[in-house]
């Protein structure tokens, strides 16, 4: 206990000490009220407003002239990993990242400002989604699940927090959240029997201001583990809720130790910024067995539903059904599948998906439309407001799910494989749930994010690598480049001296697209903000 | 060492098991006995073998050192770091520098004589010799023996590289398959296979594993973890996750049958005394139910018309949107805009997708059944 009071003295100096510490800079800085209402020549968090819709209102690049797009640099990490990111752009910089690393670019250029570059030794290195920014400072997961605050000017480190503890199998992959002074942050970890949290530091001086839990703690009778966090919510100013999406019950494929719900894995949940209490939650996947993560973006509109004004909360979700909620109250107002599943009985009065026992993994394996990859994984969909259309990177699948007693009630315990899958780039009719148009994508699926504009483009990737700027109405390809490897990132668009640029990530190199410096058109007078 | 144990059995009391880096609680000698004999896999630079100047340097680390990195190098996490393969990541320079000057809580030594910092970054490009137990859960069911030497570095390594895909234990996970049922690694007797696979990553349509850049003492160090792992889960009462050809038993043979001729709508394109005969010799268990069900990498033919009205025929390699590419009959390849061309694909094996959403589970495993006597 010696040790633990003479860590804890110590750790009060080091905050004593930060405390009095460098003041935030003049330059790259960003303040919170500004993520509110994002400029055209900034991305200010990771789907570039609080909305989640990763749509821009820029319109520079059109349906017109989309085929004179090229590229105006590019940037190569000489890293192995893919990027999977969103990059931030604040005052004329980029910054993005694969785990352990961070690069500020020069958004017009590409040329690099600086690199962080902190290997860790622990933790789950399987991707990276990017970097929240208050002020003038750069807040940024590890795989060892710490966050990690940096100056912004120069990526040197100002303060290093533990989010969770590694050892007991936390990691973390995600962009955090800043709404206001909360910096709130998600963890990773399905592969043992762990809760899952989301925690709000301080930005300045890294304190721990809440922590909510998305189930009881360990070895609690009859209930589930897990509901992990590793996708960024959203946030609705007018009603002050942060909505987050959570990850699947431990142990993954037997659901036997963890009866009933599992409430709130593979939900959606609604919760106060200012202290983390529950608000609402909607159980996306009662009682998963399949590892199907509720954690895509909760994308917020406000728009007509069935003739009425709504404040909407819309999720393509991982077990292939898309989600309509009143985001007020959480109460559902659509739930349709959008691509194969034969894994319900049907929907329940409350909009939730009746899971059917009989499809439980078993001994002798059960044939699970989609996959564990699911209907859709972590990138971004995209939503029009002009056509009311949410555009959605879909994976029809078939895969064989296995369990038996022999595997045991911790961690995954059983086994399951995937047979077929294939890309479609879906667009729903959010009123109906019916499929507007698809796009096909390839064979085994195409992995990319979704982005959308004002003026009627869609950018997303296929699975043979080619980046494609799509027509909205209709999904036509109007523009494509092959990029050299499937995109695993979401589009971001911006805008910088007049001229427009869509980046992609592929691989370990992001490309920035344009239209050639010379292009002259009344678009390049747009001011519009995004 | 009683500090470092007291943290040791309170991190378990609290239920924190999972990669737990425990010391060896041996004297320097053993220590030293233990880092010359073992493969120093955790370095990027081979580790210099224990000469009398590391005990100089284990001196001044023991007394200026450990007090906040641990005895072992472990660190005490979270407050201070783990020293062990800390010349990975900084060189000695920097190192030197660090040393002198400190940095955030930790103090700064700027009068350390050069003699003595020459000793202490010999003593940390030494590998200790830790044992981390892997992923053993509370329930316990996957706990293993302890590890040491080459396979606990290669531990590591497969924690922060491998272990999403394949399990903390190896024995499997999110898209991996269990390492310690794997034919290639059980048939691997000298770990060329593994190291192969683990450079050049595999690139079929069904595995999709990346290549991973380590160097061979690194791969040994994996190989060797992959080993420790197979012993420890054959060593297992239970346990075991996977799937046995045994459990995929349950069907009936002339269910499958008559599925197979009737419903199932195979007969049209295969016989059992054609291509399928003797497949249950080919194939078994959960390969066999994969192939039955989708087999994957098969080939679809297609024939191109050019606009000159001349047909090229050849198997299909490459589709998209804007490109179709074929290997004609002689092996090579050819490609044409698609908006030049017409073209039709063949493509058999698509029956087997349309047939996905009309199984019924039943009808998997009685055709199971019947797939199985075709010996």
């Amino acid at each position: 206990m010696m040790l633990l009071q003479y860590t804890r003295a110590l750790t009060a100096g080091v905050v004593l000490a930060l405390a009095a510490g460098p003041h935030a800079l003049v330059s790259q800085n960003l303040e919170p009220a500004q993520i509110l209402h994002p400029a055209a020549d900034t991305w200010p968090n990771y789907h570039g407003d609080y909305s989640g819709q990763r749509h821009s209102h820029l319109t520079q690049i059109n349906s017109q002239n989309v085929d004179g797009l090229g590229l105006a640099w590019a940037f190569q990490t000489n890293q192995p990993a893919q990027i999977k990111s969103s990059p931030l752009l604040v005052d004329g910089i980029l910054y993005f990242t694969v785990p352990d690393n961070i690069w500020a670019v020069d958004a017009r250029s590409g040329h690099m400002l600086w690199h962080y570059n902190h290997p860790t030794t622990e933790g789950q290195h399987i991707g990276h989604r990017g970097l929240a920014m208050y002020k003038g400072w750069l807040y940024f997961t590890t795989p060892d699940a710490h966050l990690v605050c940096l100056n912004a000017k120069d990526g040197t480190r100002r303060w290093d927090k533990v989010i969770a503890d590694v050892k007991v199998g936390y990691w973390s992959t995600m962009a955090p959240l800043v709404v206001r002074d909360h910096v709130i942050t998600g963890v990773g970890g399905d592969s043992d029997n762990i809760m899952g949290i989301l925690v709000s530091f301080d930005p300045d001086t890294g304190a721990v201001q809440w922590q909510w839990n998305a189930t009881p703690p360990a070895g609690t009778p009859n209930s589930t583990t897990g509901g992990t966090t590793w996708m960024t919510g959203t946030y609705d100013p007018e009603l002050n809720l942060v909505y987050w999406g959570t990850g699947n019950p431990t142990p993954v494929l037997n659901g036997g130790p963890r009866p009933g719900d599992d409430p709130w894995t593979c939900s959606i949940i609604a919760l106060n910024p200012e202290t983390g209490k529950l608000v609402w939650g909607f159980v996306a996947s009662p009682h998963d067995t399949h590892d199907w993560d509720a954690v895509e973006t909760p994308v917020l509109v406000d728009a007509d539903f069935h003739g009425r004004p709504r404040k909407m909360l819309m999720q393509s979700s991982r077990n292939g059904y898309f989600f309509v909620l009143d985001r007020t109250t959480g109460k559902s107002l659509l739930t349709t599948p959008f691509g194969p599943t034969n894994w319900a009985k049907g929907i329940d009065k409350d909009g939730r998906p009746i899971p059917n026992p009989d499809k439980d993994p078993k001994p002798d394996g059960r044939l699970i439309a989609p996959d564990e990859g699911g209907m859709t994984n972590y990138r971004s969909p995209s939503f029009d407001p002009k056509t009311g259309l949410f555009i959605v990177d879909a994976h029809p699948s078939w895969s064989i799910y296995f369990t038996k007693p022999a595997d045991g009630d911790y961690g995954w315990a059983g086994a399951d494989y995937g047979l077929w899958g294939k890309g479609v780039l879906e667009a729903i009719d959010y009123q109906t749930g019916k499929i507007r148009w698809s796009h096909e994508l390839g064979p085994g699926g195409a992995g990319a994010g979704v982005l959308t504009t004002d003026s009627g483009l869609t950018f997303t990737g296929d699975a043979h690598g080619n980046v494609l700027a799509l027509d909205t109405t209709d999904g036509k390809t109007l523009w494509h480049a092959g990029t050299g490897e499937p995109i695993q990132t979401s589009p971001i668009t911006y805008e910088l001296d007049g001229r427009q640029y869509v980046l992609t990530g592929s691989g370990s190199v992001m490309f920035a697209w344009a239209l050639p410096q010379n292009f002259h058109g009344d678009e390049t007078t747009n001011t519009n903000t995004h | 060492m009683k500090r470092f144990w007291d943290v040791a059995i309170l991190a378990v009391a609290a239920g924190f098991f999972a990669f737990t880096v425990l010391a060896f609680r041996g004297s320097q000698s053993l220590v030293h006995a233990a880092a010359s004999s073992m493969n120093a896999a955790a370095q990027a630079t081979a580790a210099p073998v224990a000469s009398a100047g590391d005990k100089a340097g284990a001196a001044s680390y023991a007394k200026r050192c450990a007090i906040c990195h641990g005895d072992q190098r472990e660190g005490i996490l979270p407050a201070f770091p783990p020293l062990i393969g800390i010349k990975r990541q900084m060189t000695d320079v920097q190192l030197t520098d660090l040393i002198h000057k400190g940095k955030g809580r930790m103090p700064g030594f700027p009068a350390l004589p050069n003699d003595e910092i020459t000793a202490l970054l010999n003593y940390l490009a030494t590998t200790p010799s830790i044992t981390p137990t892997i992923a053993g859960g509370p329930q316990g069911n996957r706990r293993g023996p302890q590890l040491t030497g080459e396979a606990a570095a290669g531990g590591a390594l497969f924690l922060q590289n491998c272990a999403f895909c394949h399990g903390r234990d190896a024995m499997g996970g999110e898209t991996g398959p269990d390492l310690t049922q794997s034919k290639l690694v059980l048939t691997d007797t000298d770990g060329s296979k593994i190291a192969q696979v683990v450079r050049e990553g595999r690139n079929e349509p069904d595995k999709k594993m990346p290549a991973f850049q380590f160097s061979g003492q690194e791969l040994n160090s994996l190989v060797a973890f992959i080993r420790a792992r197979e012993v420890a889960a054959a060593a297992m009462k239970g346990g075991r996750r996977g799937v046995e050809v045994a459990d995929l038993q349950t069907g009936n043979v002339d269910a499958g049958k008559k599925y197979f001729n009737g419903a199932g709508g195979c007969a049209k394109c295969h016989s059992p005394t054609g291509d399928l005969a003797g497949i249950a010799r080919r194939f078994e268990g959960l390969q066999l139910e994969e192939r039955m069900l989708y087999p994957r990498g098969a080939k679809s033919k297609v024939a191109v018309t050019l606009s000159s009205g001349e047909t090229v025929s050849g198997t299909l390699a490459y589709l998209d949107e804007f490109t179709v590419g074929l290997k004609d009959a002689n092996g090579t390849y050819k490609s044409w805009s698609v908006d030049n061309v017409k073209y039709k694909v063949d493509s058999p094996v698509e029956a087997h997708v349309e047939q996905f959403p009309k199984y019924t589970d039943d009808d998997v495993h009685n055709l199971m059944a019947y797939l199985q006597t075709l010996r």
